[in-house]
């Protein structure tokens, strides 16, 4: 954790996350459903150049739909989503693409699919049909392997792979992408610690020293605090609260997001708040939505 | 910024040729045989000239190349055989021009039409499996498994049974069988496009559509041929299995026409099959249009089974089977479209030589298939080693 807080530091240009940057990605008022289910009620979130934002609540609270949504998998039933200003839905999908890489939960590759195939699809908005493996392209793939420590394993098959090293090709395929902004959904989900740990690491660099700007849905409230420097806190499709882990992370957030009675204590080792659950609360439920 | 931005790179990363200045001339060499910086995989070669680019795997041109080659040979024994023998070379000088007067006849307007509509089915088929297998991301998903050869069978059956006998068996009859047959086919394949379609189309729900379309045809077929006179109901049969009996040159142009239009097509949605293949939401992610897409694969594999099914019969299995065989020969991750189109040829052309010159009787080739394919589904089935099966 050490390392990352310290490259942190040392990034050039303008500090990621700065809370005046420019807004790259924006959600107006948007209202999300399936069919007639209503899952994310009119929501405002704004998300600026070279942040790291982090999704936060329990199961079932739209933070997956509210991702899809941004990621432009999932129309608006009202509102819309802004990309760098524009209406999202009216920019061409390859558009988007080269703008914003999205990496679902637990995504699934074809048998037979090598890594290094696997990341030089990743390129797919930046060939046609005459140009189909540029210079660029080359390089861009050798670079993502290379950044994502997978050059050993380029001719390995993905299903050979462990999970951890799996989940690190796909990030090496998002990479490949070269995208500003990178969507990751539950990029952790499966995976041991010590592999928890390997892939956040790996966003964190990404983030850090690639400038790219960063939104996960996590479940994991430490490593989110720890990782990300803004969270957002949804439950019943509703943002409860938003702001540096120290913010939101509170006892009372836990109480009235998740129902657990909790502890939030410095965590010994990054200083970020750490939720140390006491018991599950059966508490009212938070007030309807206005 | 980019990716490929060198200034951008990480110091620490693990691999120094990342950073390496020259790792950019270096991977201009393209055909240096331990590159220094993308590992290409073996086998593969990079192709830039201008604007243009690609890389060449070369087991997915040699496989096409030998199932060329092989396919001049069949074809050549095949033209060749029958009750009036003639020797390959003889057949070789006729089709170059050079043939004598009867051999001429024999080879070019009694043989011929029967070869070359073996073929372009044989292509037609294994090309429009390849495109199905691809895009359900299931190797069940042929247009036998999905019922569009069954919607075929009806059309053609119905045309061949109710003409004569009622107001649409007439204007079917009018439309002759092979406009019949494409008919049924295109509506098969709407209705399993349509009914599968919920936000996007998945392998299984795809595949399971597919077998009810298929049940339901099949039932639709029995039906009319119970109905059938005795004469018409051997005719239909004969159909059904699938035969290239008595085929002419009308069976083999708009054959010819067909493939000459989609398979450049299919060819250029290569690259958005190659990221159809991953789930819905990545693909959508590396930014293919997806309706469009999965619209365009799926016609162009509804039309290609139609017509091949309007030449020769639904030939059984011949889109099941050659696509994994071709895969299975090129390496890779999904079939490959041209040499799926060829190994297609080859089946067909392959199966209807064996049926006329090592087997007693002369079998339609649709049995052969047939007997080749059912074991293979049964194994494809019992397998279960690719989590995408069924």
């Amino acid at each position: 954790m050490t390392t990352h807080l310290a490259d942190l530091t040392k990034t050039p240009g303008p500090r990621p996350g700065a809370p005046d940057g420019p807004v790259r990605l924006a959600a107006e008022a948007v209202r999300l459903a399936y069919d007639d289910r209503v899952v994310v009620h009119d929501l405002d979130l704004a998300l600026t150049e070279g942040s790291f934002t982090a999704i936060v609540g329990p199961n079932g609270c739209g933070k997956s739909t509210l991702l899809k949504a941004l990621g432009r998998l999932l129309r608006p039933a009202s509102g819309q989503v802004l990309l760098d200003g524009r209406a999202i839905a009216k920019t061409s999908t390859r558009e988007v693409a080269r703008v914003l890489g999205l990496l679902p939960q637990t995504p699934t590759a074809p048998d037979g699919l090598t890594v290094a195939d696997l990341v030089a699809r990743g390129r797919h908005p930046h060939q046609s049909f005459l140009r189909q493996w540029s210079r660029d392209d080359e390089l861009a793939v050798a670079e993502s392997l290379a950044w994502t420590d997978m050059t050993e394993l380029a001719d390995r098959p993905v299903e050979a792979l462990s999970g951890g090293q799996r989940q690190r090709a796909w990030i090496s395929m998002a990479l490949a992408q070269g995208t500003d902004l990178l969507l990751l959904d539950e990029p952790t989900t499966y995976l041991d610690m010590a592999h928890q740990i390997d892939v956040l690491e790996l966003v964190a660099r990404l983030h850090a020293e690639r400038g790219r700007t960063i939104v996960v849905v996590l479940h994991d409230l430490n490593l989110a605090a720890r990782y990300a420097q803004r969270l957002v806190a949804m439950r019943d499709g509703v943002l409860v609260a938003s702001g540096t882990p120290s913010e939101v992370l509170t006892e009372q957030l836990m109480a009235d997001v998740f129902e657990l009675e909790a502890r939030v204590v410095p965590d010994p080792v990054a200083g970020t708040p750490m939720v140390v659950p006491v018991r599950r609360l059966h508490g009212p439920k938070l007030p309807a939505p206005a | 910024m980019t990716a490929t931005d060198p200034t951008a790179t990480d110091p620490t990363a693990t691999d120094p040729t990342a950073t390496d200045p020259t790792a950019t001339d270096r991977a201009v060499a393209a055909t240096e045989e331990r590159p220094a910086v993308a590992p290409r995989g073996r086998g593969t070669t990079v192709v830039r000239v201008g604007p243009v680019s690609g890389r060449i795997r070369w087991r997915h041109l040699v496989v096409p190349l030998v199932a060329a080659a092989a396919l001049v040979v069949v074809s050549a024994v095949s033209l060749g055989r029958g009750d009036y023998p003639i020797a390959v070379s003889e057949v070789l000088r006729t089709l170059v021009g050079l043939g004598e007067g009867t051999s001429e006849f024999i080879v070019l307007e009694l043989r011929a039409p029967r070869v070359v509509v073996g073929l372009l089915v044989g292509a037609a088929f294994g090309l429009a499996g390849a495109l199905f297998q691809t895009f359900a991301r299931n190797p069940l998903a042929s247009p036998d498994v999905l019922g569009i050869t069954q919607g075929a069978s009806v059309g053609a059956v119905a045309a061949i049974v109710l003409s004569g006998s009622t107001t649409t068996g007439e204007l079917l009859g009018g439309l002759g069988i092979p406009l019949a047959a494409l008919l049924g086919a295109l509506v098969a394949g709407l209705l399993l496009f349509v009914l599968a379609w919920r936000a996007g189309i998945e392998g299984v729900r795809l595949v399971l559509v597919g077998i009810a379309l298929w049940s339901l045809g099949s039932a639709t077929v029995e039906y009319l041929l119970t109905r059938a006179e005795i004469y018409d109901a051997a005719a239909a049969y004969v159909w059904i299995t699938g035969s290239l009996n008595a085929r002419t040159w009308d069976h083999a142009v708009p054959l010819a026409w067909a493939l000459a239009l989609l398979l450049p097509l299919a060819l250029a949605a290569s690259r958005s099959l190659a990221a159809l293949q991953f789930s819905d939401d990545t693909a959508r992610g590396l930014g293919v249009r997806l309706p469009l897409a999965q619209g365009a694969v799926v016609l162009i594999a509804v039309v290609l089974t139609a017509v091949a099914v309007a030449a020769a019969g639904p030939v059984a299995f011949v889109a099941l089977i050659v696509p994994q065989i071709a895969v299975r020969l090129t390496g890779g991750s999904r079939p490959p479209l041209l040499a799926s189109a060829l190994l297609g040829a080859l089946l067909v052309a392959g199966a209807d030589l064996l049926t006329r010159t090592v087997l007693p009787a002369a079998l339609p080739v649709g049995i052969i298939t047939a007997v080749v394919g059912a074991p293979y589904l049964i194994w494809l089935l019992v397998r279960g080693r690719r989590r995408s099966t069924l």
